[in-house]
């Protein structure tokens, strides 16, 4: 067993910004990840990351264009603190070595954003995410962390309200270790593999969230899923929103500009929940070209294209096969953020004390029912950072709490049985049906009928989960085991995603209803919080959405 | 179309010696090799074990050898790789002890960028608004520290050092890694010239470049120019390297036997137009550095990694002075 002071779990841009605050101060913070550091989802952000800088822009601004592009949605005075804090956060990155493209004037470069009324997303070329992470986990080395990488956790031991610390699977060796911890941190990123046609890595698969619902921590506005309106045609691989922010065009097949009828103010740089329905509803019209629809950067010219978005031509090039200096983009919307998440408060505390969670795994809630392109990384630092300062605080009255060794035999038990079953199912297949299922009918559009009939789809695998079969019965590198237990955890998030949109009779930012098309803000301007019950059944309640500047207008663009 | 993936296994737990096991199955338009192993995975046979994570090239984990070269299997096509070969025939990457099947142990690599100080030294001249972190107040705004394009110009270009996504496969390539395992190799030193070139950095005694230059560092590349050959972001590691020794040689860090070695040779044109090998040997190493560089210059050799150092006699002594004042080296 061992035994630290503070585990982070999770070695993205949320988990490595937390760690960076602990280790600065001397604190015995260690990380835990299922991948090494530099293998986390962050790096694969393209576009930008939002701060006011120029003397025509204000936070106050900033502030405002999230709760709206939140639908209301967002906690007022989460976002209000992401907002005033963004600039400070990022020069603070910028003195820890992190690189971004600059302007005529000897400043951050930034650029527009969907959503934003003004240019304010700074940037690395279209890799701003990779920048950001290797810049910090290079902080990371520089504070000497211990690392204990491709450890995947699997369970959070709890005390009596208090957290104790967490159980993983060492996977190169094949053995479970437990560690005690006075408090743990879980930055452990998004679902985004619940659903096919996403521009998520294979790891994300929320983890984090299953472990901690099943620990009896609410999961709140899990229903809101992101679908990013440029994605690959065929492989779902991003197509920054950076490449409208450059100036790129919609198309469909008559090709027509088509954002002009459904943002006539905005075009193209409209947010993300809307433009995505627009491509959809050009898509099912008969509008499309072969299922997708066309974005065009070639009036860029070379040079721009080569400067701003060399990523983006690469991409193309090699996922593709398009060129888009000549031809333009055959894309389509794909699953891309998990808006809901972990519930937590202002400083990433959870109702667990000592257990805190950060970036894409939490929810403050700053991004409400739609997050603007940009925000997401800024959440990572902003509360990565916050977590970081109220930990150091914390432990320094807290004591180690009492470790159930009986919580590690269990999972323990649990993989020793997988391994051993002789099911006929296999995994990766039931994965692929689950994530098509869910992109039918818990996408873009959604209503009662086909929604019902994807929690009878979840149950059925529910079932046939039981009988998976394991190949792969060695300790060593075990790859196929713990694909297996994270496939029980995207099945367990699209029953909560799936039910909770059921429940939700109203539309609102990336939750559209077709047979509930409007917001209703008398009965559903509230937060979800999913839980487990003794039964294992999910059941909901609601919580209050905190209003404090802004009050509720119709959203238009 | 149907195709052949033939896949290197080793599982230590099981297998005596390793062995390949064949597969067949179907391509599609824009298969990668990364999905072919996926749906072998999910479909055929569990027990193959391999990394891989974003599937976009970007997080580094799924560098394999495909066809016998290092590269990303996310990047690779299927199509193209069998038009070539007949065959996708892949093997787990070179100079990394394997773990299991496609699986190799990364620990000494990771640990190699480690010992590089990969990170902004002294107190960063970056302006001290983030020592007085706050959140803004209404109307608020914040001054930015200034710095220009031309700054960070050798940053921020496509095919510049912080593209470095770790993948590997230059180091699975590196000459200079096989015939030395402690020879840092071209990622490291690749992030080590990052960092050189920081207009933000403040490393007033040159504690990197003088740790750089200690054996096993940048003098020990054997400039096989694999690094640049195979990196599948377009970077070269090699090209940052000789920028590293023009530096160390420019602030006089020439305790190092390589700095010795290039100070020799230069002196030896300069002043005869020739390479007078044995004495440039001797300046660098003394009798005893002579010998024990056999070894290694021999196993470089078996591997077909040739030190390029081949210099011709040249007839025209001035053209050769004038180039070296232009240089800036005669005094050095
Ligand atoms: C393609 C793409 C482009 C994007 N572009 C932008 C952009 O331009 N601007 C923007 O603001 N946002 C962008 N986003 C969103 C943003 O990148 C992510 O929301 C953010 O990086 C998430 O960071 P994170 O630290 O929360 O999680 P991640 O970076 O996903 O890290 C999760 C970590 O948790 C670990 N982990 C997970 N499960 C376990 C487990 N069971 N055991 C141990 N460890 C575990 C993983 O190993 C990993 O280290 C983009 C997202 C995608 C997919
Ligand atoms: S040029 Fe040098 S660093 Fe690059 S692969 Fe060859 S020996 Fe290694
Ligand atoms: S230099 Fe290129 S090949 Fe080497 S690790 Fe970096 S990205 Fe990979
Ligand atoms: S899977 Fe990330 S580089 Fe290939």
């Amino acid at each position: 067993m061992l035994r630290h002071d503070v585990v982070i779990v999770g070695a993205g841009l949320a988990g490595l910004r937390t760690c960076v605050e602990l280790r600065k101060k001397g604190i015995d913070a260690i990380i835990v990840s299922k991948v090494y550091p530099t293998r986390s989802h962050s790096g694969a952000a393209q576009g930008g990351v939002n701060a006011a800088f120029d003397e025509n822009d204000s936070w106050e601004s900033h502030f405002f264009d999230t709760v709206k592009g939140s639908d209301y949605l967002g906690d007022q005075d989460a976002i209000e603190i992401l907002t005033s804090e963004a600039s400070a956060n990022i020069l603070e990155l910028q003195k820890m070595g992190v690189v971004f493209n600059r302007n005529a004037a000897g400043g951050i470069a930034q650029r527009p954003f969907g959503g934003q009324s003004f240019p304010r997303s700074c940037y690395y070329a279209d890799a701003v995410g990779h920048m950001m992470l290797h810049g910090l986990f290079d902080n990371v080395l520089k504070y000497n962390t211990k690392i204990l990488y491709e450890y995947f956790v699997t369970s959070l031991v709890v005390d009596d309200g208090k957290v104790s610390g967490i159980v993983a699977y060492d996977i190169k060796n094949g053995r479970f270790e437990g560690i005690s911890a006075k408090a743990v941190l879980f930055a452990t990123g998004g679902y985004g593999q619940v659903y096919s046609s996403n521009t998520n890595a294979l790891i994300n698969t929320g983890d984090g969230m299953a472990v901690s619902i099943k620990a009896g921590i609410p999961l709140m506005d899990m229903e809101f899923v992101q679908f990013h309106p440029t994605t690959l045609k065929s492989t779902g691989i991003l197509v920054t929103e950076g490449a409208r922010g450059e100036g790129a065009y919609l198309l469909n097949s008559l090709g027509v500009r088509f954002m002009s009828k459904y943002a006539p103010k905005t075009m193209e740089l409209a947010p993300r929940d809307l433009v995505a329905r627009a491509e959809q509803t050009e898509i099912n019209e008969g509008r499309g070209v072969d299922g997708a629809i066309l974005l065009d950067v070639r009036h860029l010219g070379k040079e721009r294209i080569m400067e701003k978005l060399p990523q983006i031509m690469q991409l193309s090039i090699d996922f593709e096969g398009v060129n888009p200096i000549y031809e333009p983009i055959p894309i389509r919307p794909g699953a891309h953020y998990s808006m809901g998440g972990i519930k937590t408060d202002n400083n990433c505390r959870t109702i667990i004390r000592g257990f805190y969670s950060a970036g894409e795994s939490a929810c403050v809630s700053v991004h409400g029912a739609n997050r603007l392109g940009g925000n997401s990384l800024l959440d990572t630092v902003v509360f990565g950072r916050r977590a970081g300062i109220d930990i150091a605080e914390y432990i320094k009255g807290a004591v180690y709490g009492k470790f159930d060794e009986s919580i590690l035999k269990r999972d323990e038990e649990i993989f020793e049985n997988l391994k051993e079953s002789s099911g006929k199912e296999r995994h990766g297949l039931l994965k692929a049906e689950l994530q098509e299922e869910m992109r039918a009918d818990v996408g873009v559009f959604r209503e009662e009928i086909a929604m019902k009939k994807a929690i009878e789809k979840i149950e059925g695998l529910k079932e046939r989960a039981k009988n998976i079969g394991i190949d792969d019965k060695s300790k060593t590198f075990n790859t196929d085991i713990v694909e297996a237990f994270e496939f029980n955890n995207i099945l367990l998030m699209a029953e909560v995603i799936a039910r909770g949109a059921v429940s939700r009779k109203e539309s609102r930012g990336a939750h559209y209803r077709t047979d509930f098309p409007e917001r209703d803000d008398t009965n559903w301007l509230k937060h979800t919080l999913a839980t487990l019950d003794d039964k294992g059944n999910i059941k909901f309640d609601f919580s209050n959405v905190s209003i404090s500047k802004f009050e509720p207008k119709p959203r238009t663009y | 179309m149907e195709f052949k993936v033939k896949v290197y296994r080793f599982n230590p737990e099981f297998d005596d010696k390793p062995y390949y096991k064949d597969y067949v199955l179907e391509d599609f338009p824009g298969m990668t090799v990364l999905n072919a192993l996926i749906s072998i995975k999910s479909e055929i046979d569990g027990t193959l074990s391999f990394r891989r994570s974003c599937r976009s090239a970007i997080c580094g984990s799924c560098a394999m050898k495909i066809n016998g070269i290092s590269k990303l299997a996310c990047k690779t096509q299927v199509g193209p790789e069998i038009e070539k070969f007949g065959i996708i025939k892949i093997d787990p990457l070179s100079n990394m002890p394997i773990i299991r099947d496609l699986v190799v142990e990364q620990e000494g690599f990771f640990d190699k960028i480690k010992e590089i100080q990969p990170y902004l030294m002294g107190k960063s001249n970056v302006g001290e608004h983030a020592d007085d972190f706050h959140a803004l107040k209404e109307g608020e705004k914040i001054t930015q520290p200034v710095f220009f394009k031309s700054e960070f110009r050798n940053l921020t270009g496509n095919n510049d050092t912080p593209n470095c996504i770790l993948c590997e496969c230059c180091y699975s390539e590196c000459g200079g890694v096989t015939g030395n395992k402690d020879y840092l190799g071209p990622a490291a030193l690749a992030k080590l010239y990052r960092y050189s070139e920081d207009p933000r950095d403040n490393d007033k005694n040159g504690t990197r470049l003088v740790n750089g230059s200690k054996p096993n560092r940048m003098w020990d590349c054997v400039h096989c120019q694999a690094c640049e050959e195979f990196c599948p972001k377009g970077i070269s590691p090699v090209k940052s390297i000789v920028k590293l020794h023009e530096k160390a040689i420019k602030n006089s860090i020439n305790f190092s036997n390589g700095a010795k070695h290039i100070i020799s040779i230069a002196k030896s044109i300069g002043e005869t137009g020739g390479l007078d090998e044995i004495k440039v040997a001797l300046d660098t190493g003394g009798i005893t550095g002579l010998i024990s560089d056999l070894p290694m210059a021999f196993g470089a050799g078996l591997k077909g990694k040739i030190p390029p150092i081949r210099l011709k006699l040249i007839k025209d002594m001035e053209d050769i002075r004038l180039a070296y004042k232009i240089l800036d080296l005669e005094e050095k």
